[in-house]
């Protein structure tokens, strides 16, 4: 119990600095996770408290996620989402997986090493165009759509990659049995859901919460996906009241993904496992330069332009959230280690690099006519 | 003239104008409630870029209805497209001594100028539609509905005096 107190406190000062300095507090947590844990000090160890935490905060990011996923939005911008997404999946996974296998790993991690690898984070990429006032750019749609097609496969590898302990077809058929069963109640029950989350009361804060906490453990007795069905939930849920459920969960969210964060980095042996640290900074180094990579071709796919390229790597290179979760469900120590390490230096080669992106551009793309660039509101996407 | 508007997951929604001189003008609603506004000169490349908290944005559409404003005195105009081009302002005063005492019957605002008072403000009240017999102290903001010419009137006529 001191333990977690310890790290929230820890990490409320570094997200003091962090903010003071836009700079995303994720790495941070995950480095004061390092520092405090098992790499580090070994101060402050998991428990069954800080477990349930954690576990609370991987679902309620699980549960956001999905209360941003509009289903028809997404098919109507289909032709947006889908081609810039495929070229960024195809590229980084194969990148990652390649360079994980090559440096030694074994089949199932390089996989999972690939997953983390091609997942740049949403909440950094968003950030990012905000904080330095880029939503004007063309690029910033690709941008935002990429991330929302990074989303969906995340929903599929948390829907596919699960521990087995029945038959696929007999847990496929709980699953859709799960969700049209939500499906009626949520369509039947909505009168009541908004008259519940109309009240001034605690009954809102308490029905997000216990539904949240509900789906989950009904996954777990039922033995079906549970991060899948959360975000699942939190999608039917967005067809009633999306700005509601949100304000309800978001303090649930914000705390305890804190304390996810910290524990996944106190979890971490950097150092048991038998990773040397050339290993470490070679697959962030080489995650930098696949998004890189991608980015150009994704630029000159869609803008015709390498300097859209720049812009869009500029926004995808830091890895976050969604690569720590599938490090957290399915990584081994030793990924665990390289996961944690990737999201840490990308994410702040990321912040400078989104910061800088103009200057950058100018450096490593020079344009042979510069009339070709004229930037925003030139040419606008769909 | 073409505006064009969409929604971006997990960042808000965006209105986008591109003028008749071919400029451009972005009007973002971020999901934590500000406001971002892009202006981009033609052929510029960089825009600027203005934040707004939600009253100052609701502030700034005001000053571009075309209304006047001053620190005490605000208007909105109001113009019906549909209603063969009918266009109100409303606008708030401050009432001076001189209108201390009087009532609305008194003055005989509606009858003069055309102008009706359709609310008052006084201290932390506000009295929606005050009846005839209604009396203005020093110091109480007025609303007053009516169209540009009428307002003027009742600037003219009942205000200074």
């Amino acid at each position: 119990m001191q333990g977690i107190v310890l790290a929230l406190f820890i990490c409320m000062l570094l997200a003091l600095v962090t903010k003071r300095f836009s700079l995303p507090t994720i790495p941070f947590y995950i480095l004061a996770g390092l520092v405090l844990g098992k790499s580090g000090l070994d101060l402050v160890g998991a428990d069954q408290i800080s477990a349930f935490l954690t576990h609370l905060g991987l679902i309620f990011l699980l549960f956001f996620m999905g209360l941003e996923i509009k289903p028809d939005r997404i098919w109507h911008n289909q032709s947006a989402i889908v081609s810039s997404g495929l070229i960024d999946l195809n590229i980084n996974a194969l990148i990652g997986f390649v360079a994980a296998y090559a440096l030694g790993f074994p089949l199932f991690d390089a996989v999972i090493i690939a997953a983390a690898f091609f997942i740049s984070s949403t909440a950094m990429a968003v950030t990012s165009l905000v904080e330095n006032r880029k939503l004007l750019m063309k690029e910033s749609e690709t941008i935002v759509w990429l991330m929302v097609f990074e989303d969906i496969v995340v929903i599929l590898i948390l829907a596919l990659i699960t521990p087995q302990t029945e038959h696929p077809g007999i847990m496929l058929a709980k699953t859709v049995a799960v969700l049209l069963l939500l499906y009626a109640l949520i369509r039947f029950g909505k009168e009541q859901i908004i008259w519940v989350l109309r009240r001034d009361d605690e009954l809102p804060v308490l029905l997000t919460f216990s539904a949240v906490l509900g789906i989950s453990a009904l996954s777990v007795y039922l033995g079906i996906p549970e991060s899948f069905m959360v975000i699942a939930f939190g999608t039917l849920l967005g067809t009633i009241d999306p700005v509601s459920f949100e304000v309800q969960s978001r303090p649930f969210k914000d705390v305890f993904l804190v304390v996810f964060f910290v524990f996944f980095g106190i979890s971490v042996n950097l150092f048991s496992a038998g990773i040397s640290l050339t290993v470490l900074i070679a697959v962030s180094v080489v995650a930098i330069l696949s998004k890189y990579l991608s980015g150009i071709v994704i630029g000159n796919y869609i803008h015709r332009s390498s300097r859209s390229g720049i812009e869009i790597w500029a926004n995808t290179i830091g890895r976050g959230e969604f690569s720590i979760v599938i490090a957290a469900l399915y990584a081994s120590d030793a990924v665990s280690g390289t996961i944690a390490c990737m999201v840490i230096i990308t994410s702040i080669v990321g912040a400078f690099v989104a910061k800088y992106s103009e200057k950058i551009g100018e450096v490593l793309i020079r344009p042979k006519n510069p009339d070709l660039f004229i930037r925003p509101g030139k040419g606008q996407q769909g | 003239m073409a505006l064009r508007s969409v929604t971006l997951p997990g960042i808000g929604t965006k209105y986008e104008l591109e003028t008749e001189k071919k400029d451009t003008i972005a009007v973002f609603f971020l999901k934590n409630g500000n406001i971002q506004m892009y202006t981009l000169q033609h052929e510029s490349q960089i825009p600027s870029v203005a934040e707004l908290s939600p009253q100052e944005a609701r502030r700034l559409g005001a000053i571009l209805t075309g209304a006047i404003m001053e620190a005490d005195r605000e208007s909105v105009e109001i113009a019906f497209s549909a209603l063969s081009d009918l266009r109100l302002s409303l606008h708030t005063y401050v009432i001076g001594r001189d209108m201390a005492g009087k009532s609305l019957s008194d003055l005989q605002i509606r009858a003069k100028t055309g102008v009706t008072i359709i609310a008052v403000s006084r201290g932390e009240n506000n009295i929606v539609n005050p009846p005839a017999d209604f009396e203005f102290k020093e110091g109480d903001a007025v609303v007053a509905i009516g169209e540009t010419d009428q307002l003027k009137n009742f600037e003219r006529e009942i205000m200074v005096k």
